[in-house]
């Protein structure tokens, strides 16, 4: 798993590694039981601050993403998710909301969009899967 | 919550050199733990304003705490919690790297002798060697490894790396994140004025940007980065004669339209949309192109 900081999206940099790591969390870049970099020598490779990777890190263990072992350093964690189901959907709703909202503005119809969705779960699931291949060799 | 004394605040601190007015009405505060850039153009009064917080100045009005004390009332208190490293680094010449180690030490309370050995191998310092022998890089990088073992509240960096190349320039910014920001995070704070504002980006909480003497923005970075947006728009023809009240700065290039925007970027977007346009996308600005909007605007 390697990380980018890229400060002209305009999402804060510590929120930039939150979803990074659950984006690779979710392809399987990074797989359960495997260890994240320490916050230190990732700061220093990002040149961020040591609080904002803290922060990413704290932020990802409050949401059950990932596990510090004391003396040991930060594991991802399987089944990661601590929230309800009701809550883990209405997240999910909000942020499939955006995106409806945005397919909308630029003009893209709705069963395009649906097909856009599947595309995209597709070309995750390869990942995912190439992710594994790489696992077995 | 407690709100913790601020490691720095000044209050419409203002100082002239004879008649040239350097600083005036300049407030800020910092608070423990956080990394406050301070951005301006050459002569803005960065440096005048650093030399007020270590007492080499004294300010001609206003008022300067460090630590929540007057530097010029417990200079030793504020000093022995603090280190600084100038844009011009001097050393005694006839003193080998390690005698002036040693020489500096010896001022200090503590020493991490732990970090010490960890540079001296980072930067590759010969110790034998006089200091009137090294290089502008290895001077830096001496005055850095001497700022950062005595294991201080606060660091102040005045133009750290201006003048440096680019490895020595990396190498000083992750040693400042690796090695000073190692230990109690809540008592790690810095203060940089740079001009190279790009390459401390991922380091600075916060900034206030000075310009002619006085501050004209103090901000969150993750805010502003939030806040100064540039937008892009193109339309089928001509763009439409558009209400583009709110906007820093408009260009326009046949069908094209370009936006800096300070806050109003949902309305204006909402605005352009209106328009169908064909292509319309957003970016945020880094810190220094904010910088160069805000001072010549």
């Amino acid at each position: 798993m390697l990380l980018r900081i890229n400060f002209k999206s305009g999402k804060p940099a510590y929120l930039q590694v939150v979803d990074q790591v659950k984006a690779a969390a979710a392809s399987g870049a990074l797989r359960p039981g495997e260890a994240l970099p320490s916050i230190r020598p990732l700061a220093e490779e990002l040149h961020l601050n040591r609080n904002t990777v803290a922060k990413a890190y704290s932020e990802l263990e409050s949401l059950g993403v990932i596990e510090t072992l004391p003396g040991k350093g930060c594991f991802l964690k399987q089944n990661h998710s601590p929230l309800r189901r009701e809550i883990r959907r209405k997240l999910l709703i909000e942020e499939i909301d955006q995106a409806i909202v945005m397919a909308h503005h630029l003009q893209v119809p709705g069963p395009e969009f649906v097909e856009l969705i599947q595309e995209r779960m597709g070309a995750l699931e390869n990942k995912r899967r190439s992710n594994e291949d790489e696992k077995e060799d | 919550m407690d709100s913790p004394t601020p490691v720095i605040e000044i209050q419409n601190l203002a100082y002239a050199y004879g008649k040239a007015e350097a600083v005036h009405n300049l407030s800020l505060r910092v608070l423990p733990g956080r990394c406050h850039g301070l951005f301006g153009r050459n002569g803005a009064g960065k440096t005048t304003t650093m030399k007020c917080l270590l007492n080499l100045l004294r300010p001609q009005r206003g008022y300067v705490w460090v630590f929540g004390l007057d530097p010029a009332q417990a200079e030793v208190a504020v000093k022995r919690r603090l280190a600084y490293v100038p844009d011009q680094v001097a050393f005694y010449p006839w003193m080998t790297v390690r005698e002036t180690l040693d020489y500096l030490a010896s001022f200090r309370e503590r020493w991490n002798q732990k970090k010490e050995k960890e540079l001296f191998e980072r930067f590759r310092l010969d110790p034998a060697k006089r200091t009137a022998a090294l290089s502008k890089g290895q001077r830096t990088q001496l005055a850095l490894i001497a700022a950062i073992c005595p294991d201080t509240d606060m660091l102040v960096l005045d133009e750290p790396t201006s003048g440096l190349d680019p490895i020595v320039r990396r190498e000083f910014i992750e040693t400042v994140i690796g090695a000073y920001q190692d230990g109690n995070l809540g008592n790690r704070t810095i203060l940089v004025s740079t001009h190279l504002i790009t390459e401390f980006e991922g380091l600075i909480d916060e900034f206030t940007i000075m310009d002619q003497g006085a501050s004209v923005l103090t901000l969150e970075a993750d805010e502003a980065r939030q806040r100064y947006q540039r937008i892009r728009a193109r339309f089928a023809q001509t763009p439409p004669e558009l209400d583009l009240q709110g906007a820093l700065q408009v260009r326009r290039e046949g069908r094209e339209l370009e936006l800096l925007v300070n806050g109003s970027g949902p309305e204006l977007l909402e605005r352009l949309r209106n328009h169908n346009p064909e292509a319309l996308s957003t970016e945020a600005l880094t810190l220094e192109e904010i910088f160069v909007a805000v001072v010549k605007s």
